[in-house]
């Protein structure tokens, strides 16, 4: 059996909520004319109607999730890229620091100055990290 | 004097790849900010599916006159807000990446860690002079920034071809979601008070002072509902100007440094800011 979509749905809850407005209208402007078992039966009706076209809307939401599952995997696939991508551009920025430390170190290695080389190794390792 | 000017030349030509590089991106980016901007508007709306039965039920157990019973129960329309909130931050994901990724300041690189460590460090005998190093330093990162950048648009244009039809999908449900089936609801909710209050006034046992204040009440949570769907169809049209602006850059992928594009693109960004502001204002 074919199930409804979640566009289906909300038309119905639309056509529902209409029957319902056209009860409750004619109840409001025929009041005078209407009985006490009339007046209440119909307002009866007119909340019945109301509850299931509340439920439908309710039921519609729900019935997205069916509609959207190919869209969300195909959405989250690129957002994965797109950060991917970022990620390699931000580290282009991460090997010129980390250029610089090695630099640095070469250069302390060179005035084979014992602290200015620990120090360049810390560095470096940090620049790393970041 | 040849070297010199062919030097020259070569810094020109890479000074202008690096500067139209910069521009190409920047209406991507501020599209694709405003659209995240707006886009965030949701965790503001602080109205839901669960709050909506909530209140229904609510007013049922006061017009009931029902004390005993305390549960009401909601489980499909929490439900609903979790399938709304799920299309919604798969939406503001890919915008935020989009943001990030289009933004010009990702591949302005900084060399100075790197100037400065060749000029204040001697090497050996060797002692690198201040100007030269800023000047290969200016042509690496303009060559940096020019391939860098290359590939950031190359993957851009892709990114946003791929993204086009989820995106399209996404908007579209998450405005059914918001603009028909919550504000259907909230329509409901409103032919129901509408109904209980026009029974109040021509109830014969309630004096007429009490009928009038039962008016003014009505007409109060009248305008509280309506600011609702207002704030949710301003949301629903700020999502419209989303998807167009979207299908306009995929449109115009190819020639993405026209000035026609970016005269569009401009344009839904700025349309896009003045529903953020209608937005604010209704929740002023």
């Amino acid at each position: 059996m074919a199930t409804l979509t979640a566009q289906q749905v909300n038309q119905l809850a639309t056509r529902f909520l209409e029957v319902a407005q056209e009860v409750g209208n004619y109840r409001r402007q025929q009041y005078n004319k209407l009985t006490a078992d009339e007046r209440t039966e119909m307002k009866e009706l007119e909340s019945k109607i109301l509850d299931y076209s509340d439920t439908l809307y309710t039921l519609s939401a729900t019935l997205v999730m069916n509609d959207v599952q190919t869209s969300l995997t195909s959405i989250n696939s690129v957002t994965t890229n797109i950060k991917t991508t970022y990620k390699t551009l931000q580290n282009v920025q991460k090997a010129i620091n980390v250029a610089a430390s090695v630099v640095t170190l070469g250069a302390a290695i060179m005035s084979q100055n014992p602290q200015a080389i620990a120090e360049s190794i810390g560095g470096l390792a940090q620049t790393w990290e970041t | 004097m040849k070297t010199q000017f062919c030097k020259t030349g070569l810094i020109l030509i890479l000074l202008s790849l690096g500067i139209s590089s910069c521009v190409n991106l920047k209406h991507v980016n501020e599209f694709s900010a405003s659209s995240l901007a707006s886009l965030s508007k949701f965790e503001e709306i602080d109205y839901s599916f669960k709050q909506n039965c909530l209140e229904n039920c609510q007013d049922s157990m006061i017009n009931n006159l029902i004390v005993s019973q305390t549960d009401c129960n909601c489980a499909n329309d929490e439900k609903a807000d979790s399938v709304t909130l799920v299309i919604y931050q798969a939406l503001k994901g890919y915008f935020d990446g989009l943001t990030h990724l289009s933004d010009n300041e990702l591949t302005n690189y900084k060399m100075d860690p790197l100037n400065n460590a060749l000029i204040n460090n001697s090497f050996g005998s060797v002692k690198l002079d201040k100007t030269e190093v800023e000047a290969y330093s200016n042509i690496s990162k303009i060559i940096i920034h020019a391939f860098t950048d290359g590939y950031r648009k190359q993957k851009i244009k892709k990114y946003i071809t791929d993204a086009n039809d989820p995106v399209k999908v996404l908007i579209h449900y998450l405005d059914l979601n918001l603009s028909s089936n919550l504000v259907g609801k909230i329509d409901v909710q409103k032919q129901r008070i509408g109904s209980y209050y026009f029974d109040l006034t021509k109830d014969s046992t309630i004096s007429t002072i009490d009928k009038r204040k039962a008016v003014q009440e009505y007409y109060l949570q009248l305008d509280k509902i309506e600011a609702r769907q207002n704030e949710l169809h301003t949301y629903s049209k700020a999502l419209a100007k989303i998807a167009q602006g979207h299908q306009v850059l995929v449109d115009n992928i190819d020639k993405l440094s026209a000035v026609e594009i970016r005269e569009q693109l401009t344009q839904y960004s700025s349309d896009i800011q003045n529903i953020v502001s209608e937005f604010n204002k209704i929740k002023k």
